[in-house]
């Protein structure tokens, strides 16, 4: 939907037969395989303790699976995520993938460009460049001038954008949404998923959204339907390109080589 | 295999309505108290922070009524010191408590609004809350007097009067130690009534942060007057005649001292935060410097106890000291007061140290319960854990170190031929002084790092969050 073929599609995440099991007896997830393309959004569905999140933070590095691999074709190379230790999967999530949660998750005290900022900060560049790259991110997200507002004092809608700056102002490759219109209004929700849509997958990034929402869904380009634990039906194709026209916000200043050399 | 279950096609109605509304409050307190989703710590650290909190007290108490108890000349002037102590004690002492009560009312919001959601009324969740809370404080305090007597004869080894003081000499009684008891219970109880009142209000309320109002500049003009008028007012003692009128002069005077202060502090607090935060470059100082600008007062009140104790240490560390260092014979004309002196600034100081580092301990882990989503999406965006600890560990101990280090450098400058000259006769005892000035940051580094499993807790269980 979001995609164009201007760019030829390259896989970027694979999972193969991932298996979770909490607690000795809950199966999460009975063997897993996805593999997800650049450009493209995923939409993942399924009833509650079906294994959508579970899966999410097993794509993600935020838990290791306890059978089968995930694969990250990184800058560098390619990575088995599934093998890293925690250190070495937190970098990798604060490197390549961004994060966007149902309430936002924000750092209450910090205020909106300095919750855009702490990202970059954490990836180790300067403060003065960090805000400046994030203020250009929230003006391009329809928040100019609420930089320096704390995120108590924005609306659920507004604070959701931050959260979506926060998510891709280090350029992340996959962006990861648990629920992230979950809290909102339909209209309000709405404007979320363009906002989410037009930065990630218009950029050529991949989105791998959790919902329980079928219009989240249905905006996204496949979606998987889990249930207990396996992919029980999955709809649309996998996206052959990426890298859709006319969201022209990541500008100059921000140097992706920069990125890999630290 | 077992069978298919088959659906009833009725369900059980509803029974007739009760005659009479009675809600099981004490069997619904103790569900509620059960171990379950919830950390362990709600229930735990409560009433930890009040044991602690009633073994302080108790062993304050004690200490400084044993000098009301020397007879003769001597009495008056130990009385007069127990006293000045005892002031500069009371501000950590409460801060303490109040840190403790706060715990025990914060840990129970979300079920008691679930609970109110279902039904029950704002009356049924008050008397849950005040009994839970209620029960919790008196197995901490009761806890806490019985630990008061267990540390009784380490504490005894302190010498005073020429020899150890006894663990004897630190019993404070039967009645009293019931009526620290029952203080402490009757704090946490009010506390928690008051903490409740918005989830009874508004179950459905959202916790969101609002920009605190920086810290009004008039402060520090209104301190400036008080300090003025304070000192013509002690222009006056000298002609006091009886000793009760020079002791509550004295304790008066420390009082206006400590309100000055309380003025004083969370506006210089908040105006070294905002600089910070201006100069932070690294993610840990900015979060730091945001927590401690995002409520000065809150910080203050937590850490402005060791102010007063690190600027009279300082001050009476080197008055004292030189008066040991120079003459022998004018020592032995004061006995053993002054060394006496010396050695109850520095219980003192170590003591209200002590206090501080508890509440530090008791916030941070009722701070890590609180924030327990927003420490979880820091590690998921992979903020280093290390760097998560360092932020909350910079957050507790910066202001602590600010406070202490400014008070004992005003301190100094003040007296500083006095400093020089102790600094030159009798350099142990300045040693001694901010050896303890650092042992108490150190016993507050060591409360920070003791909440480290809280915190780690927390990350091991992010399904919680």
């Amino acid at each position: 939907m979001n995609s164009s073929t201007s760019v030829p599609a390259r896989t970027v995440l694979t999972a193969a037969n991932l298996v979770k099991v909490y607690g000795g007896k809950t199966r999460a997830l009975a063997g897993v395989d996805l593999a997800l393309q650049s450009g493209e959004s995923v939409a993942i569905m399924g009833a509650s303790g079906s294994g959508k999140t579970t899966l999410l933070h097993a794509l993600a590095g935020i838990i290791v699976p306890d059978g089968g691999r995930v694969s990250f074709a990184g800058p560098v190379g390619p990575v088995e995520v599934s093998a890293l230790n925690e250190r070495d999967r937190a970098r990798l999530r604060r490197e390549s993938f961004g994060f966007v949660f149902q309430q936002g998750l924000l750092v209450p005290e910090l205020t909106a460009l300095e919750n855009v900022a702490l990202p970059m900060m954490l990836a180790g560049y300067p403060r003065p460049e960090s805000e400046a790259h994030a203020r250009r991110w929230l003006d391009a997200l329809g928040l100019p001038g609420l930089g320096d507002r704390r995120i108590g004092e924005l609306s659920g809608g507004q604070a959701q954008r931050v959260a979506i700056a926060r998510a891709q102002v280090t350029g992340a490759s996959i962006i990861f949404a648990d629920e992230p219109t979950g809290a909102l209004d339909s209209q309000t929700s709405a404007d979320v998923m363009d906002a989410l849509l037009h930065s990630t997958v218009g950029q050529g990034h991949t989105l791998v959204v959790v919902t329980h929402d079928r219009e989240v869904a249905a905006r996204c380009d496949r979606t998987i339907h889990l249930r207990d634990g396996r992919v029980h039906t999955a709809s649309g194709e996998p996206v052959p390109a990426a890298a859709a026209p006319g969201f022209e916000f990541v500008g100059e200043g921000w140097d992706r080589s920069a990125e890999t050399n630290r | 295999m077992s069978a298919p279950t088959t659906l009833p096609t009725a369900f059980p109605a509803p029974p007739a309505a009760p005659r009479r509304r009675h809600v099981p409050i004490r069997r619904l307190t103790w569900m509620l108290a059960r171990p379950g989703t919830q950390s362990p710590a709600t229930l735990v650290l409560p009433a930890v922070a009040f044991g602690v909190t009633s073994a302080l007290i108790i062993t304050v108490i004690g200490g400084t009524s044993m000098f009301w108890r020397i007879p003769g000349q001597d009495g008056g002037i130990y009385r007069v010191l127990s006293v000045l102590a005892l002031a500069l004690l009371l501000v950590p002492l409460l801060g303490l408590g109040a840190a403790a009560a706060r715990l025990s009312a914060r840990r129970r919001d979300d079920r008691l609004a679930s609970l109110r959601l279902l039904g029950a009324t704002g009356a049924d969740v008050i008397r849950i809350t005040v009994l839970e809370s209620t029960v919790v404080a008196l197995v901490g305090a009761v806890g806490g007097a019985l630990l008061s007597l267990a540390i009784s004869p380490l504490v005894g080894l302190i010498p005073f009067l020429g020899g150890p003081i006894g663990a004897a000499e630190l019993w404070i009684g039967i009645w009293p130690m019931l009526g620290v008891i029952a203080a402490v219970t009757a704090l946490a109880t009010v506390s928690s009534v008051v903490g409740l009142r918005r989830v009874v209000i508004s179950p459905l309320g959202v916790r969101t942060r609002q920009r605190k109002a920086f810290p009004h500049w008039a402060r520090p003009l209104i301190a400036l007057a008080v300090i003025a008028m304070l000192g013509t007012a002690l222009q006056g003692i000298g002609a006091l005649q009886s000793e009760l009128g020079l002791v509550l002069a004295i304790g008066g005077a420390f009082a206006v001292g400590l309100a000055v202060l309380g003025l004083l502090g969370p506006w210089l607090i908040a105006v070294w935060a905002r600089l910070q935060v201006r100069r932070a470059r690294t993610v840990p100082r900015l979060l730091a410097a945001r927590a401690v600008l995002d409520d000065s007062g809150a910080v203050w009140r937590q850490v402005g106890g060791v102010a007063m104790t690190s600027f009279v240490a300082v001050v009476a560390g080197s008055g004292i000291g030189l008066l040991l260092a120079i003459d022998t014979s004018q020592s032995d004309d004061l006995g053993t007061l002054p060394g006496d002196i010396f050695t109850g600034i520095v219980v003192t100081l170590i003591a209200s140290f002590l206090m501080v580092a508890v509440s530090v301990g008791v916030n941070q882990a009722a701070a890590v319960l609180d924030r327990r989503d927003i420490t979880v999406s820091l590690d998921r965006l992979g903020m280093p854990r290390e760097m998560i600890e360092a932020a909350r560990a910079r957050q507790a101990i910066a202001p602590v170190l600010l406070v202490a280090v400014t008070a004992a450098i005003i301190g100094g400058v003040l007296v500083l031929p006095l400093a020089g000259m102790t600094l030159l006769l009798s350099p142990s005892t300045l040693l001694v002084v901010f050896g303890s000035i650092a042992l108490g940051i150190g016993l507050v580094w060591l409360a920070v790092r003791a909440t480290t499993p809280v915190q780690r807790a927390v990350l091991a269980h992010p399904e919680r969050a």
